[in-house]
Formats: structure tokens, C-alpha cells, sequence
């Protein structure tokens, strides 16, 4: 862009902190076409003033030197539409807010330049911004619903009455999943006292009855490829379909965890310990029968907790299990009264209102409860059940003749994962150079080898044929923020593959999911993104003929979007990407490129600084900030009263990840004196947007210290700090500190050459 | 660590369920109850743990337990119930328990414990014991008395100890008296070695007891809890005063009775002893004392029985037919006493005072053979558990 305004405002204490004067100066030094300021900018008279000032000098980039993009967004967003490039630049939070003159360390001209200096980045970013020209692809309609369990008939439901076509595709000869026999199901309605009919046959008969719904049974998915909107299926069943659809909910549900691991319960030392699923046969025959000798047992105990929430097996709560228990209490209160039920539980988790279902079975089955840890299980005639830690604190007994374990749920993607590894250690086995790692390879690869043809989804995606998951095996992305998201952009996840779930929170889900994918759907036909920055229309451009089929890009790319050519060439896909940024980041030739947001750009913005060569006075930190989790608290400080350090100048990026080592080397030999990195929490329970974009960031840097010694200058310099985004508290501190510690160093020694 | 077995089908279960119990089964022990016991020890808090052995059947423990009997019932724990268990029912029921299965001997803690069955034996067993026993006796007739010879209620006359001898009152009742003295002290003995176990005792047990006395006199155990016991508390204050004044009242008229043989008539050499005679006029002190008792039960009684008749309110709890029969026997000693004496003074009709003072001796012989099994034997169990408390460093 070329003719670029800038647009100071003075509200908001903006035209008091700062010498208006001077920072328009500094805007015209940069060169831009024309300035303005106005004492209320988001208001109709500062958009008006904004409006003629645009059509007047034909402006092509506009600066909003104002507030946080987080503030008046609607009041400006109208602008967007006059002018094909709009940046804001947060003078108020950043700035004035943050560097009263009055305050302690602060000064009025320091103030002033780091306003100056804040217009001169905005205006480097713009003059380096394309107009955007949104994808127009030609999508399909049609959402493909994976797994036929209540999640995945509610999803096929919903989206073909969102107007969809849907096609919903079942490895098994009928519909219903884990719950197509299950007697009944827990209320799902007020007034949550007994269990209810069991849905799904009415589901199905509801999916059979609807036009719009295509149904596959026996089939699988043999493959996948393209993206969003364009995905091209290959089923494999009776005959062999091929279909373009447009997105996929995946609600291929759970397995029971195997009982053959619990043999601390003493399940397989006999015959009348079993699990909650062939309890439910039982339940189904009308008959409850020991199936030791076929007699009518006396009282049933049932363990909770079998296998979930054990570090040994299931490290976490399979959340059902103890409202399917009492749900079959009472089917066994209803089948036979006589029959007397003792529930050993850890913490009975019946949740919301599920309670009034909990004392509902207590009153009408009256049967007996009680907390414990099963020390054994012991087959003498009956079964005797011996327990610590029980409510009493000592050790109890509980006789049954018959033991259900109410065995936890193993989420279908959790083989993924596995998959991967098999293929990763076979291709090992075969080409690496190593005959270690050959041997190592080989040696994992039998030990996976039970998990071949455990595919679901088949993709052909460089990062594997199925979802990526999480610690333990489901595919979420980010679930606080993104529900439904999984790191494979137009497949959702719903029902129990994507949290442990019961079946009301399953149709729930199938629900949501739905809703998701078709939100993919009319969103990819306006070539926007889906999320997190819903509605960007901007993508990364490669500029091929300079790549080096190092990888980077494809490997490092959390959501799969880039595939490679035989020559390991990039294929990216457009309708795959989530507009993050780790490639640019990645990149060591600095090809890709968003039309408004490059290494180029923020390389710009950095050069741009105005970096005063005498140290002792005027000292410069660079700070690459998280927008979505560091910037905002940052912000918060500011409105919060917080003051930080003057000599910081705050970069926000898309994600930590997109930071190219380029912006620091710029940086450093700038004559900035140190560059402070902060972004999300990374690990198990990473915070990132992008699932791994901090943790990228902080690999990348932990290679550039090498360089850094090579260049005489210390590795401290440079610093990255996680964050999140309800530390607003800290953020402060931490800039003051960095700054301390630079201080200690002293000045860059590059700077001024 | 011990294995206890859990007991979910007994006998006992059943049994618990059949006298209040069944809330128990929703208990989900989240502690609410124990939390908001104003009376429950710190070490060894109620009524947590005691529901939780109920829904296990495990009655052996709960039989020597003394909280159950700490507890006054004041209700604040059935309010606050988040389940809606109704621990201060949980824990009337367990003192029911107990009193049944302490029995001596076993039979009478059935019978009594049975008492939605049984309560026209027990009732009309003792007034109809009585009426055969003057049948056989006085037949009604002439009868030879204190005063002479005088004629029986058949001939228009009226003196009731020309009705039923004193002599037949005292073979009766003080043999009902031992009886009842021996039962309590075989179940006492079994309560207070079941305690002992569980809890190791150490100190004085008649300094425990005087403390425990004076706490009793003065009710401030009552007065320590919250809520919902304002009315049971000073209803509960009268009768039990009304009980002992009469009692002391009944003792004079005995002593009075036999002023002229020797091992009383040193009394009366004492001021407010000098110048009685048989009949005892009503301005007498004594005469004072026994209505002014009965003033005390009548009001006090009366109280009682209204706040039981608010069914439905948390804070009264469940009222079960051990409480009711209990109360009616109460009720009933208290309207035929002060009906005999009315009718003695103010309205004599020979025949009706005569049928009011047979039922009253029959429901004052019911009062005290079934004392032992009826909610009556809380005076003595608390008494033992209070002292228990003392003497294992409770307050």
C-alpha cells in the first residue's frame, strides 16, 4: 500500500499523555499521505472525519492509532469496507495508559516516542500490506457423519435439517453403536428420577425416514484426500463409492476399556466378575443369572472406576459409568426386587441433576453404597470384597455373588496416534542410515503391529492417516476455546471419541458438531477461516521456485494442512489452514507470506524503531507478543492502572510460532538490546490456539543461542516467557525485569554500526 | 485394620427401616449433619458415621454408641440435609433400636418395640390386672380402712383408699418398681460395658454423674442447640419437673400415711411436718406441691404433644408409634391423675371416680412395666451416655 493516513486519536487521555505534534511528525517523516486526529475517533463525527479523509486523498492504508483492537471493534469495523487495508495500533493502552508522565520512572518524551515509534511500525506493516483477494472455490454441500452411535445419528439429523445432504457412513450392518441394545438410558428431562427408553431406535428410524440422509452400512472409509469443502471419499463396503463432500463429523464413539487388564479386580480369576457391557446383555435377556452355575444371585456388587482414573490404565473419568450404574440398579430392581445391589464407588459423579437421579435409585432400589479402593477379590462360594479406605477408614468386606465392573471408556482415536508410530517405525526400519535405529524401529514396529487396519478416517495427509490426539488418545484441539475442533480443519469430533461422555451429553454434541461443520462449509464457499481468526480471508502464499524441500512448513504445521510431492515439495491447501503463521515462522527462505502478515512486514516494523545510539539514556527491548493470550493481558495491566518499562517496544504476532529467527538477527543488529518472546502455555496442557506454536517458538530459540555466542553477544538477550492469558498481573513485571537483567549486560555491542 | 463385614440384608436392617430408618439409604455422607451439631463431640463427631453404620447393618457398634443419645434432637441436622436423610430421625430410630435390643428381658423390648401392635395389651393389660385384683380383693364391697369400717363406692360412699386399699397399691407398684429397677440395670450394665469397650473411661464416675445431673436439671444441653428446640425444651423442662415433683409429692403422702409408726414419726417433730392428718387437706404444702406438678405436666404435656402435631416440619421430626405411645401413656397418667383428684373435690360421683382411679392406677402400672422399653428409658440411657461423655473428656 501506498497512500497510507494515519488517524490520531486524542480521546481517552490519549491527547494529554502524548505531543500530538510530534507524533504526527514522526508519521509524516515515514511518509504517509495524510494525518488527522480527533478527539473522539470511534464516534459517528471521528468515523465521518475518517470516511472523508479516505475518499479525499484516495487513501489505500489506513493507521488507527487509537485503542486495543479488543475495544470499538464494531465502531470501526465498517471501515474495512472503504479501504483495502486497515491496521490499529493500541497508543491507548500501550502508551498512555500504561507511561503516565507522573509516574514513577516515566517521562513525558519517552512517552511521546514510544507513540512515535508504535505509528512508525503501523505504517511499515501497511506499506507492506497486498489487498486481499478471498478464495472462491467450489465447495460441496454435504456433511459426511462418521460412526452411527447417538452422537453421530443427532449429527446427521442436524445437519440435514440445517439443509445439508448428509451421507453417514457405519463400519457395522446397523446403526446404533454401543447403545443400539442398551435397555434404557438415564433421564435425559426433568424430573430425572428413573431411567427413560432407550432413543437411538427412534433416531434410526428417523435417519431412515429423511431424504436427505444417505446411510452406509458395512462400509469403511478406504480414502480421503483434499480439503475442506473439496474432500474426495472412498468407500469401501458392498460397492465401492467414491463422493466429494464438504466436511465430516467423526463420532466413531469409544471402546469399553479391556477387562483382560484388570485382573487386580479379579476379572478372569472367575466367571461371575464381569463387565458392565455384558451386564447389559444380561439386563436385555430379562434374566440375571450367575454365570458360574445359572443361579439367581443374591446380591450384586458393582466396582466403579474399573480401569478410569488410574494411572495404571485410564488416567481420567470416564464420566458415564456412575450414572449407567445406577441405571442399571434400578433395571435390576425392576427385574427382580429380591435381588440386592451394593455400588462401590470411589466418588459417585453424578452430575447437575443427574442428583435427583442418584437419590431416586436410592430411595426406590434402596440398595447399599459405599466409598472404597478394592484391595482383591476373593472366590470362596461367594465373592468377597475386600476394601480400604472406606468411609469408615477401616477395612471392609462387601459379599456378592455376581461382580459388575463398570469399565471405562477408551476413546476409538485413541489408535491413532499408534498408527502413526507403526508407519513411522516402519518406514525407520527400512531407510534409516543407523542399524540401531533400524533395529530399535523394527522392534516397535512388531509390538504395533495389532494396530495395523485400525484406521478410521484414512486421510492422505502428510502427518498421518487419522486425527492427531491428545495425552490420552482424544482429538481435541482446544477444547476451552475451539469445542468440536480438532487439529484436522473440517473435522469435528463428537460423541465419546471426543470426550468421555454419557448419552445425553453424546446428542448434545452430535448436535454442536453438526452446527461446526456446516459453519465449515458456507464458510469455505466465502473463503474465510473457520477458527480461531473466524472470518480472515487472508492465506499463505509459497513462492515455490525459492523452497528447498527442507520440510518445515509441512512438518511443523499443527493442523496437516501442507502436504508434500515425491520431491518433498509443499502442497499447501488453503481451505486446510487455520491463518497461524508456524510455516512463515518455520521457513528458513522466508517464502510463505500472508498478503497481510510476512516475515517482510514485522521485519519492517522492527527496522522502523527509531533505536538512539546513546545507550545510557535510551536503551530498546523488542517484545514478540501472543495476540491471543499475552497481548490481551498486557492490556488488561494497562486499563488495570499497571505502568511497565518505556524502553519496550510490543510486537503483536498471530502465534509465538510465526516468529522467524530473522526478526531477532533484524533486531539485534538493529541495536536493540534484548528481545523478549512471550506467548501460550506449552506441554500436556498447552493454552496455544495453535496447539504448538509457543512450543515451536521456544525449540527455534533454543538453536539461536549458538549463533548468538558466535556473534559475541550474550544468549540472555534474548528471552521467552510463558504466559496466560489471566496473568495480567504478571506481565508487567516480567517486561521490567527483562529489562533489569538487560541493564545488568549492557548495552548491545552492535549497536550504531 | 479390621475387616468389618458389611451387613446389608439382616434382620436388624429391617428392623431399623421399620422404626424410621429407610432415609438413611440416601445418606451420601458429605458430613453436613456432623458439621452443624452443636452437640457432637469434636473427636468423635455424630451423626455422620452412625448413618453410615445403619446403612451397613452394622447395629453391633451402633448399640454401644453413646451418640445416639447425645443427641437431643433438636433437628438442625434434618434441615441442613442436603438428602433430605433426616439425621435426627436416623438417630430417634437408633435410640429405639437400642432400647429394643438392650431389653431385659428380650421379650418385653419385642413387646414394647411392637407397640403399633401390642398397645391394647399393654394399655389395658394393667387396667384390667387392676380390676381383678379388687374383684378378688375388696369385691367392691364393706371394706375395713384406715378410718374404720367404711362402705365401698357400690353404696354411695367415697374414700378411694376405701376403694383400693393402699396396702394392694404398694405390694403393686413397689413390685413393679423392683421389676423395673432390675431391667434397668441388666440393660444398663450391658450399655455401659458396650461403651466402655469402644472408649476407654477414666475419672470419677459419681463426679461425672453429679455434673450430669445438675445439666439435666437445668436442661442447658437443650439450650445449646440451635433451633427447633425452644418449645420441646421447655415443654420437656415441665414434665420432667412435673414427674419429680409428683414423685416427691407421692412420697410425703406415703410417709404421712404412716406419721404414727415409729420409723416416720420422728418427721414430725420437724416444723413442716407437724399436724397432718389423713385425709391431707388440699391447702396443705404438699397438697400444693403434687398440683402444682400437675399443673407442670398438664401445661407442659400439653406442649409437647402440640409441637408433634406438626407433621411435615423438619425441625419436629418424625413422630413413630414408639414416640406416640409414649406420649399418650404421658398424657394419659397425667389426665386420669388430675381427673381422680377433681373428682374427689369437686365433683364426686362415686362410680366415675372409681372407673378414673382404677384406669389411672392401670396406666401409671403401664407407665412403669414398660418404662424399661418405652421412649421412658431415655432418662436412664442418656443419663449413662452423658456420664460416658464426662468420663472419656467430653463436656
Amino acid at each position: 500500500m501506498d497512500k497510507l493516513g494515519v488517524f490520531l486519536c486524542t480521546g481517552c487521555g490519549i491527547g494529554d499523555g502524548v505531543d500530538v505534534d510530534e507524533v504526527l511528525e514522526a508519521a509524516n517523516e515515514k511518509g504517509c499521505t495524510a494525518t488527522l486526529t480527533h478527539e473522539c475517533l470511534c464516534g459517528p463525527e471521528g468515523i465521518d472525519a475518517i470516511r472523508g479523509c479516505i475518499s479525499e486523498n484516495s487513501l489505500d492504508g489506513i493507521l488507527l492509532a487509537a485503542c486495543s483492537e479488543r475495544a470499538k471493534a464494531p465502531e470501526f469495523a465498517p471501515l474495512s469496507e472503504e479501504v483495502p487495508a486497515v491496521f490499529r495500533t493500541a497508543i491507548r493502552e500501550h502508551c498512555t495508559w500504561s507511561h503516565p508522565a507522573d509516574a514513577e520512572g516515566q517521562d513525558a518524551e519517552d512517552t511521546t516516542m514510544l507513540a512515535q515509534d508504535l505509528v512508525r511500525m503501523g505504517l511499515a506493516r501497511l506499506s507492506g500490506m497486498k489487498p486481499v483477494e478471498p478464495l472462491q472455490e467450489e465447495i460441496s454441500d454435504v456433511v459426511l457423519v462418521v460412526g452411527s452411535g447417538r452422537a453421530g445419528l443427532e449429527a446427521a439429523l442436524t445437519a440435514s435439517r440445517l439443509g445439508h445432504p448428509v451421507t453417514l457412513v457405519e463400519q457395522g450392518s446397523k446403526l446404533g453403536g454401543l447403545l443400539a441394545d442398551q435397555v434404557s438410558i438415564p433421564p435425559e428431562e426433568p424430573p430425572y428420577d428413573a431411567p427413560v427408553p432407550n432413543p437411538v431406535p427412534g433416531l434410526i428410524a428417523e435417519i431412515e425416514a429423511d431424504d436427505r440422509i444417505q446411510v452406509l452400512t458395512d462400509t469403511v472409509i478406504a480414502k480421503i484426500t483434499g480439503q475442506p469443502g473439496q474432500m474426495e471419499v472412498t468407500f469401501e463396503g458392498p460397492e465401492t463409492i467414491e463422493q466429494t463432500i464438504g466436511s465430516i463429523v467423526q463420532a466413531t464413539g469409544a471402546k469399553p476399556y479391556p477387562a483382560d487388564n484388570l485382573g487386580h479386580l479379579g476379572y478372569g480369576t472367575s466367571a461371575d466378575i464381569v463387565t458392565s457391557y455384558d451386564f447389559e446383555k444380561m439386563l436385555a435377556s430379562g434374566t440375571i443369572a450367575r454365570p458360574s452355575d445359572g443361579k439367581k444371585p443374591e446380591r450384586i456388587a458393582f466396582i466403579q472406576c474399573a480401569g478410569s482414573r488410574d494411572p495404571d490404565h485410564l488416567n481420567y473419568c470416564s464420566s458415564e459409568c456412575c450414572v449407567n450404574t445406577l441405571r442399571q440398579v434400578a433395571e435390576v430392581d425392576k427385574i427382580d426386587p429380591s435381588i440386592e445391589n451394593a455400588v462401590i464407588y470411589r466418588d459417585i459423579r453424578a452430575p447437575g441433576l443427574m442428583e435427583h437421579f442418584f437419590v431416586g435409585i436410592q430411595k426406590s432400589a434402596g440398595m447399599m453404597m459405599t466409598r472404597g479402593d478394592v484391595v482383591g477379590i476373593e472366590a470362596n462360594g461367594r465373592l468377597n470384597i475386600n476394601l480400604s479406605n472406606s468411609l469408615l477408614g477401616d477395612n471392609v468386606d462387601v459379599e456378592a455373588d455376581l461382580v459388575v465392573l463398570a469399565v471405562g471408556m477408551v476413546p476409538s482415536s485413541a489408535d491413532g496416534e499408534l498408527i502413526r508410530e507403526l508407519h513411522d517405525s516402519r518406514h525407520q526400519a527400512e531407510h534409516s542410515e543407523s542399524s540401531q535405529v533400524r533395529e530399535a524401529s523394527a522392534k516397535r514396529a512388531e509390538e504395533l503391529k495389532d494396530h495395523e487396519g485400525t484406521e478410521i478416517l484414512n486421510l492422505e495427509y502428510r502427518q498421518g492417516p487419522d486425527l492427531p490426539t491428545l495425552k490420552y488418545g482424544f482429538p481435541d484441539s482446544h477444547f476451552i476455546c475451539f469445542p468440536y475442533e480438532t487439529r484436522r480443519t473440517g473435522i469435528y469430533a463428537a460423541g465419546t471419541v471426543h470426550a468421555p461422555m454419557d448419552c445425553a451429553q453424546s446428542a448434545e454434541d452430535g448436535l454442536g458438531a453438526a452446527m461446526k461443520a456446516v459453519q465449515c462449509i458456507e464458510m469455505a464457499k466465502r473463503g474465510e477461516a473457520v477458527h480461531p481468526r473466524s472470518g480472515d480471508t487472508a492465506y499463505p502464499d509459497f513462492f515455490l521456485q525459492r523452497c528447498t524441500q527442507c520440510k518445515r512448513c509441512t512438518e511443523e504445521c499443527p493442523f496437516g494442512t501442507i502436504n508434500e510431492d515425491e520431491k518433498g515439495t509443499p502442497q499447501f491447501n488453503p481451505l486446510r489452514c487455520r491463518r497461524c503463521g508456524i510455516c512463515m515462522g518455520a521457513c528458513p527462505e522466508r517464502i510463505i507470506s500472508f498478503q497481510d502478515y510476512s516475515v517482510h512486514m514485522v521485519a519492517e516494523m522492527i527496522k522502523s524503531m527509531s533505536i538512539p545510539e546513546d545507550y545510557e539514556e535510551k536503551p530498546r527491548i523488542l517484545a514478540i507478543m501472543c495476540e491471543n493470550d499475552a497481548v490481551p493481558a498486557l492490556e488488561a495491566a494497562a486499563a488495570d492502572g499497571a505502568t511497565w518499562n518505556p524502553w519496550v517496544r510490543v510486537i503483536p504476532v498471530r502465534c509465538l510460532g510465526s516468529t522467524n529467527i530473522v526478526w531477532i538477527a533484524e533486531a539485534l543488529s538493529a541495536g536493540v538490546d534484548g528481545v523478549i518472546l512471550i506467548g501460550c502455555k506449552y506441554g500436556d496442557d498447552y493454552q496455544c490456539h495453535y496447539v504448538r506454536g509457543s512450543e515451536l517458538a521456544n525449540t527455534r530459540l533454543g538453536n539461536v543461542g549458538e549463533t548468538l555466542q558466535r556473534l559475541a553477544l550474550e544468549p540472555e538477550r534474548i528471552k521467552v516467557v510463558e504466559l496466560s492469558h489471566d496473568e495480567f498481573d504478571r506481565v508487567p513485571k516480567v517486561l521490567d525485569e527483562f529489562a533489569e537483567e538487560l541493564d545488568e549486560m549492557g548495552p548491545n555491542p552492535l549497536k550504531g554500526f | 485394620m479390621a475387616t468389618i463385614p458389611i451387613e446389608h440384608s439382616s434382620d436388624s436392617r429391617r428392623e431399623f427401616l421399620r422404626l424410621g430408618g429407610e432415609n438413611a439409604m440416601h445418606c451420601y455422607q458429605c458430613a453436613t449433619c456432623s458439621s452443624v451439631c452443636e452437640l457432637a463431640p469434636a473427636d468423635n463427631p455424630f451423626p455422620r458415621r452412625q448413618i453410615l453404620l445403619a446403612q451397613w447393618g452394622l447395629f453391633d457398634e451402633l448399640m454401644g454408641d453413646p451418640g445416639p443419645w447425645l443427641c437431643h434432637q433438636c433437628n438442625d441436622c434434618s434441615v441442613r440435609c442436603p438428602r433430605d436423610v433426616r439425621p435426627g430421625d436416623i438417630m430417634a430410630s437408633l435410640r429405639a433400636m437400642t432400647v429394643e435390643k438392650l431389653a431385659f428381658p428380650n421379650f418385653l423390648g419385642s413387646l414394647v418395640g411392637n407397640v403399633q401392635k401390642s398397645w391394647p395389651l399393654l394399655v389395658f393389660g394393667p387396667i384390667l390386672f387392676w380390676v381383678v385384683l379388687l374383684g378378688l380383693t375388696t369385691g367392691f364391697g364393706e371394706v375395713e380402712t384406715h378410718h374404720g369400717l367404711v362402705p365401698g363406692p357400690a353404696m354411695g360412699q367415697y374414700f378411694y383408699d376405701a376403694l383400693v386399699p393402699h396396702s394392694l397399691i404398694y405390694i403393686v407398684n413397689f413390685a413393679a418398681v423392683g421389676f423395673v429397677c432390675l431391667a434397668l440395670f441388666m440393660s444398663g450394665t450391658k450399655f455401659w460395658k458396650l461403651m466402655g469397650d469402644k472408649q476407654k473411661r477414666s475419672g470419677s464416675f459419681i463426679g461425672a454423674l453429679i455434673g450430669v445431673v445438675i445439666a439435666i436439671a437445668f436442661h442447658t444441653r437443650f439450650s445449646s442447640c440451635e433451633r427447633g428446640v425452644p418449645k420441646r425444651r421447655w415443654g420437656h423442662f415441665m414434665v420432667m419437673w412435673g414427674f419429680v415433683g409428683a414423685a416427691v409429692a407421692s412420697g410425703f403422702a406415703v410417709v404421712f400415711l404412716y406419721a404414727d409408726i415409729p420409723p416416720f414419726s420422728w418427721f414430725f417433730a420437724l416444723p413442716f411436718f407437724s399436724d397432718i392428718g389423713y385425709p391431707v387437706p388440699i391447702t396443705h404444702w404438699n397438697k400444693w406441691l403434687a398440683n402444682i406438678s400437675a399443673v407442670l405436666l398438664v401445661v407442659g404435656g400439653i406442649m409437647l404433644f402440640a409441637n408433634r402435631l406438626k407433621r411435615g416440619d423438619k425441625l419436629v421430626g418424625q413422630t413413630t408409634a414408639f414416640d406416640r405411645f409414649f406420649l399418650w401413656l404421658v398424657l394419659a397418667v397425667i389426665a386420669t391423675g388430675v381427673l381422680t383428684e377433681v373428682f374427689r373435690f369437686v365433683v364426686p360421683v362415686p362410680m366415675a371416680g372409681l372407673v378414673v382411679y382404677v384406669v389411672h392406677l392401670g396406666v401409671v402400672l403401664s407407665l412403669f412395666l414398660t418404662l424399661p422399653y418405652s421412649k421412658f428409658a431415655h432418662i436412664f440411657y442418656r443419663t449413662l451416655a452423658m456420664v460416658h461423655e464426662r468420663m472419656t473428656g467430653g463436656k
